[in-house]
């Protein structure tokens, strides 16, 4: 069946509407902060051919529910959960992200799927948020529940709620949350349904077909054909796993570009590093990498011709066609084998994102922005001045990476719609005084775009307490490209400037703070894109006015003289980027690391593939 | 007071848009009203404004002393003034946040993966043009560190070198307790007595900082702007009719008198859709309709609100041009459809409409005046859902141009030219049927209660097709669709809402407290409301708190009974808020006392009546409706047959139309799809609602 042209338009205008929808009413109705305030979750509309439909947000996949609950046994008003992760086929990374999934049925028969899941508060494991940094096993990390009926024809499992609820240690907000989720997927599903009902199955499943196609081919118009064909290797790492020393956990990708093949663009991760000990492993490698093709696509956006154009195109199941991804052999960060911990398991994929980004600036000569920040959590937890236990953790961005149309941001953050805490709730809610809340200078990677400012948060404790921190890139820093420098790692100070200053590792469960102390928070800076001598004087001078760029850091970064009053020296600065310049050997690697890289790699400043 | 013959008064309501000016006079003995329009005058707001007050006065043959009162509103001279550049505005914020702009609360719009290429817009201030003071307060307003008072003439003494004659100031809970706020507003009026200066604690005593000071600074912004355009006005009524009352409409949905607005003249922005959902729901009220969903067609736009019980909802989310506000302003959803939507081909090869809008200029192709790309009038012309002229006749429109635009995009797509038109209009429908919806949804409501009410230009066209697209029991059309917003100023109060953010734990609360703070509101609510001239026996005090569950980072407003603020009234409070919470999400926790409900803000608005204009019944008619009808012309619903076509001013109460017809009258057009019929009621109200069950759908 043909699809008619108007129709597709409104079957998509309405599928976009039901996922904001689901979105809309999860997020008012939950009460998990990091569901709530860092907009940790998603929702997904999937046909009956497990492909994702909706295109603005990842989802996790449906094909787990299918595999142990045949879609012919479904039935109207039954609800799926899990977050087995390693029964998940790779659409949960860690046990926390609760999935739900409903069926959407038409003339008795299921036509589609409505799913959604949350990052709640805690699922039980060895620690509050189930998310122990030292984690050696997934059965430390929380309850287990593979794809099961939680409701059946419109009726709860109690038992299982019962048995979910026990094992966490906030089973309220945990129920209040499972709660949101099942209600809003299940209007969902009912509004879906409508939609077949209007149309007939046939027809709405002609506009499904036409969306993907459509979605497929101009990915391969303006996407993929921006790609010289070839092959091109890179590599980036994750610095620790919470168990081991630091150390490079290597993840590689080797692209080839074929644009003659039927699958034109593979993606190969031969060559990553083994299973770590700790919890940054990642279940790439099931459904073919179904859920990595549809995490890693959005990066293929930058590719589009502008910015506008990049943030109108959609990932939805059309990628899948166009890439095939090859794995190593189980027993790596991206094959791991169970029970091997995965709760950080953000260090992998969230890296893997600038490792497709750093391949196709490769690639593309630069064509690509730099390196930007990752999830990380910080937090604080004590109790109050009524003695009931509390816990401030928020999830602090960091700058994005400079492009080559545009500087990098400021402290945004990966997650879209992520928010970070107010002080002026902060302090209301918790013995805490937040004495400054400001850009960490010098941070951003210099370039002639400069790399995004991260944060630097300056934490008072008014009561005894304890700092946790669940980072990376505290060793290695965003890398800047194409002549851009490295920004700024991550970095947490207790006591700056005091008697009792000292630095606290990125991977910290119980850092004890005495009442009065200030803990310091500076999160990663952007990488910077292109050399920071072409940067004009007059940004530069900018940069330092509004607090971006020391002075120190304009003449060292930039190589721009600033004079007592706060003008540029032109002559002098003219002198310093020609010394500048001359100081260079010509064989500089086309990404900068920044310091870090060499105390984890032996002493080297650079890999074999990072020259272009 | 003591006139022999008393003459005949008038109250005038003024809404200017982006190209006409809108005039309703109300008759302050009978009701009845006399309308007409003006061309708006960009360069000058107050030009258009000036000239339509003198036309509908010549209208009515009435001297300028017959005017009562005249109520103004205005979206599009807000909107002129944030799209000029604004003035260099300085921002004094506390020491360690002159981030705060910058930083913000660190969200990306949309999708996944957009932090790599997303480019923040500029900032309202700055970096360099913020300065930053010692001192702070705690959550409580108690003083942690004293303010510096060398800090802030600092600042001072840099924004006067600097020539910034623009401030905002929001220091860090200040909300709590204004001290700091006031102590610098001292140093800057006694350092640099030039500089127009908002402070936070004035604007918006509302905790969250980054969102409190942008709103502090739009406030800034805008002040000396507002400031001339009002006194402007206020300067040539005088010359018409020295000294008549003059308001300007709020976007909470009450009015202020010109004097206040330039001390607050943050609350009169984007106050243009305010007007047209009050009239909407007073009109819609009258006719028995007490869930209604405004729908206010435009050329670009449509303006969705939800009305229940006569109160439209209020939002303090709501954003001026780029910018948060935090001001409470009627929860107005704006879609991109409307008559100018442009109707494209995108790249993946699909059909799209708007939110892109031809404008005025070049317009749709069947004005004639250049545009070259399809919209939906020209999808509803081709189709003979419109007449082929605007305004009555003024503007023709050239059907055989429109045709052959859309046969050429239908071309593209291997469809007809009905199935082309049709297609738009179905696409359009459904775009405003979706975002109908979501509003609907977000407040836990559904869709299918709701009466919807269309006006505007182009408000009405798709009534018929949302009604099936939704499951809607039926439209109002109000008389003069085109007049509902200028109508809508002469409905409401003289309105100012105080907020003050107290945050406890219901089980702790502090009574007395409480009670004080409410006092504290209610004494700035009357204090300006008798500066309005409102005798304390007209003053009503509405009193609101926010409260949420512990743990939530939002909250939900719920009524407080006036009188003594006793245990059994905060009681009655959380019960409100349990409930409110139910609707709004579907759950509650009244019955587990583990979750504890907690305070946030106190509100109070003090409310000053204004007589609302009475509606007037009309004569009903003999129920034989050829008396409207004027002729039939081909017209294509779901396929072409001659249509028969009414002038809705013949139409009386009693009449009902049946569909396939069009109701035509000035400004706008209702077309009766088959299987729909439209009665008029009492007032002249056209209500539309399905004939027959939902025929098999074509699309």
């Amino acid at each position: 069946m043909n699809a008619d042209p108007v129709l597709v338009e409104i079957v998509a205008g309405t599928l976009a509407a039901i996922e904001k929808e689901v979105e809309t009413s999860i997020g008012r109705t939950s009460r998990s902060p990091m569901i709530r305030d860092a907009h940790d979750f998603r929702a997904g509309i999937h046909d009956r051919h497990l492909r994702k439909l909706t295109g603005r947000s990842y989802s996790a996949l449906v094909q787990p529910v299918v595999r142990d609950h045949p879609i012919d046994t479904m039935n109207v008003g039954d609800v799926f959960f899990h977050n087995d992760v390693y029964l998940s086929e790779g659409g949960i990374g860690h046990l926390p992200d609760l999935c739900v999934t409903v069926p959407v049925f038409a003339d008795g028969q299921v036509v589609a799927f409505v799913q959604a899941f949350g990052h709640h508060d805690d699922i039980g494991g060895a620690v509050p948020g189930s998310m122990p940094s030292g984690a050696t096993s997934m059965f430390q990390e929380g309850l287990m529940v593979p794809p099961i009926k939680l409701w059946d024809r419109g009726v709860p499992n109690q038992a299982a709620l019962t048995i979910m609820t026990r094992n966490s240690r906030m089973p309220d907000s945990l129920a209040a949350d499972l709660d949101a989720e099942c209600s809003a997927c299940l209007a969902g599903a009912r509004r879906l349904g409508e939609l077949f009902e209007r149309y007939g199955v046939a027809a709405v499943e002609a506009c499904f077909d036409a969306i993907l196609a459509n979605s497929t081919e101009v990915y391969r118009r303006e996407i993929l054909s921006q790609i010289p064909d070839g092959s091109y290797v890179w590599e980036d790492y994750a610095e620790h796993d919470g168990v081991d020393p630091p150390m490079l956990h290597r993840q590689r990708i080797t692209l080839t570009m074929d644009s003659a093949a039927d699958v034109p663009l593979t993606i190969d991760f031969t060559g990553t590093g083994p299973q770590a000990k700790g919890p940054i492993n990642h279940c790439g490698d099931y459904s073919d990498g179904n859920f990595l093709k549809k995490w890693l696509a959005p990066v293929l956006r930058n590719l589009a011709e502008t910015p506008e154009r990049m943030a109108e195109l959609d990932v939805n199941e059309g990628v899948v066609p166009l890439i095939r991804m090859v794995f190593p052999e189980k027993g790596t960060l991206l094959t791991p084998v169970f029970p091997a911990p995965t709760n950080a398991r953000t260090f992998v994929i969230l890296r893997l994102l600038g490792v497709l980004a750093g391949v196709l600036a490769k690639a593309t000569g630069g064509r690509m922005p730099a390196d930007q920040e990752t999830i990380r959590y910080t937090g604080v937890y004590g109790t109050d001045s009524d003695g009931e236990p509390y816990l401030m953790r928020e999830v602090l961005g960091g700058g994005s990476g400079g492009r080559y149309y545009a500087d990098g941001e400021d402290t945004i953050h990966v997650v879209p719609d992520s928010r970070n805490l107010p002080t002026e709730f902060t302090e209301g809610r918790f013995p805490l005084r937040i004495e400054r809340l400001g850009l960490a200078l010098d941070s951003g990677g210099p370039g002639r775009y400069r790399g995004g400012c991260g944060y630097e948060k300056h934490i008072r404790v008014l009561r005894d307490a304890h700092f946790m921190s669940i980072a990376d890139r505290s060793i290695l820093a965003c890398w800047g490209v194409n002549g851009g420098r490295a920004g700024r790692p991550f970095q947490i100070t207790v006591d700056p400037g005091g008697a009792g200053e000292h630095e606290v590792d990125a991977l910290a469960d119980a850092e004890p703070l005495r009442a009065g102390t200030v803990v310091r928070v500076r999160t990663t800076g952007g990488g910077g894109w292109g050399d920071p001598l072409e940067r004009p004087v007059e940004e530069v001078l900018q940069d330092v006015a509004w607090r971006k760029v020391s002075v120190a850091g304009a003449r060292r970064d930039y190589g721009v003289v600033i004079n007592d009053d706060g003008d540029a020296d032109l002559g002098a600065t003219d002198a310093l980027r020609e010394q500048m310049r001359s100081a260079r050997t010509g064989d500089e690697p086309f990404f900068d690391r920044g310091p870090g890289y060499a105390q984890l790699s032996g002493g080297a400043t650079h890999n074999q593939f990072d020259h272009l | 007071m003591s006139a022999p013959a008393p003459p005949r008064r008038v109250r005038i309501g003024i809404d200017t848009g982006g190209t006409f000016t809108d005039v309703v006079a109300v008759d302050e003995e009978t009701g009845a009203t006399t309308t007409t329009k003006t061309p708006s005058t960009p360069a000058d707001p107050a030009d258009g404004f000036l000239a339509g007050v003198t036309k509908v006065l010549a209208l009515l043959d009435l001297p300028g002393s017959a005017v009562t009162a005249v109520s103004h509103g205005t979206t599009v001279a807000t909107n002129q003034l944030l799209q000029g550049e604004l003035d260099r505005i300085g921002f004094i914020t506390t020491e360690g946040y002159e981030s705060v702009l910058e930083i913000a609360r660190q969200s990306v719009p949309d999708g996944y993966g957009n932090s790599y290429f997303w480019v923040k817009p500029p900032r309202i201030v700055p970096a360099d043009l913020v300065r930053a003071v010692g001192g702070r307060l705690d959550h409580r307003g108690a003083e942690v560190r004293p303010f510096s008072h060398e800090d802030a003439v600092a600042a001072a003494h840099f924004f006067r070198d600097a020539g910034v004659t623009t401030i905002g100031v929001c220091l860090l809970h200040s909300y709590a307790d204004d001290g700091h706020e006031q102590a610098m507003l001292e140093v800057l009026r006694a350092e640099h007595p030039d500089a127009v200066v908002s402070i936070s604690s004035q604007v918006l005593r509302e905790y969250r900082e980054y969102e409190r000071s942008v709103t502090t600074l739009v406030d800034a912004a805008v002040k000396p702007k507002v400031g001339a355009y009002v006194t402007s006005i206020r300067r040539r009524l005088d010359s018409l009719a020295p000294g008549v009352p003059f308001y300007v409409m709020k976007s909470n949905g009450g009015v202020l008198s010109a004097e206040e607005v330039v001390h607050q003249p943050i609350t009169t922005m984007l106050s243009g859709p305010a007007a047209g959902a009050l009239g909407a729901a007073l009109i819609a009220s009258a006719a028995g309709f007490d869930r209604i969903l405004t729908c206010d067609g435009g050329g670009t736009s449509t303006d969705v609100t939800v009305v229940v019980d006569g109160e439209p909802s209020l939002t303090t989310e709501g954003t001026v041009g780029s910018y948060p506000s935090k001001i409470p302003m009627i929860d107005v959803v704006t879609v991109g459809a409307g008559g100018g939507s442009v109707a494209w081909l995108s790249p993946e090869g699909t059909l799209k409409v708007g939110p892109r809008s031809a404008g005025a200029d070049p317009g749709p192709i069947c004005y004639g005046t250049g545009g070259t790309e399809p919209t939906v009038t020209d999808a509803h012309v081709v189709l003979g859902r419109i007449p082929p002229h605007l305004l009555g006749g003024e503007i023709p429109l050239s059907v055989p141009l429109a045709t052959a635009g859309l046969e050429a995009l239908g071309a593209q797509l291997g469809l007809s030219l009905e199935r082309a038109a049709t297609g738009i209009l179905e696409i359009s429908a459904w775009n405003q049927a979706n975002a109908l919806r979501q509003v609907t949804v977000a407040r836990g409501l559904d869709v299918r209660d709701f009466t919807l009410t269309t006006f505007g230009g182009s408000g009405s066209l798709l009534a018929c097709r949302l009604m099936d697209v939704l499951g809607l029991p039926r439209t109002l059309v109000p008389p003069n669709p085109g007049n509902v917003s200028a109508f809508g100023l002469l409905t409401v109060d003289v309105r100012n809402d105080y907020v003050q953010t107290v945050v406890a734990r219901h089980a702790d609360l502090d009574l007395a407290l409480l009670t004080t703070v409410v006092g504290d509101l209610e004494g700035q609510a009357r204090r300006a409301l008798d500066g309005e001239g409102f005798a304390p026996g007209e003053q009503r005090m509405q009193r609101t708190a926010d409260l949420r569950y512990v743990g939530q980072a939002f909250e939900v407003r719920v009524p407080v009974a006036a009188g003594d603020l006793d245990r059994a009234a905060v009681e009655d409070v959380a019960t409100a808020f349990h409930a409110a919470h139910r609707q709004l999400y579907g759950y509650d926790f009244a019955t587990d006392p583990r979750q504890a409900v907690e305070w946030v803000n106190l509100r109070v608005s003090g409310i000053g009546p204004i007589r609302r204009p009475d509606l007037v019944q009309l004569e009903p008619g003999d129920g034989d409706v050829s008396r409207a009808r004027t002729g039939s012309r081909p017209v294509f619903f779901d396929a072409w047959a001659d249509t028969p076509v009414y002038w809705r001013p013949h139409l009386a109460p009693g009449d009902v139309v049946t569909g396939p017809a069009v109701i035509e009258e000035f400004g706008s057009t209702v077309p009766v799809h088959p299987g729909f019929a439209a009665a008029v009621d009492g007032f002249g109200n056209l209500l539309l609602t399905r004939t027959e069950t939902r025929p098999e759908e074509s699309a």
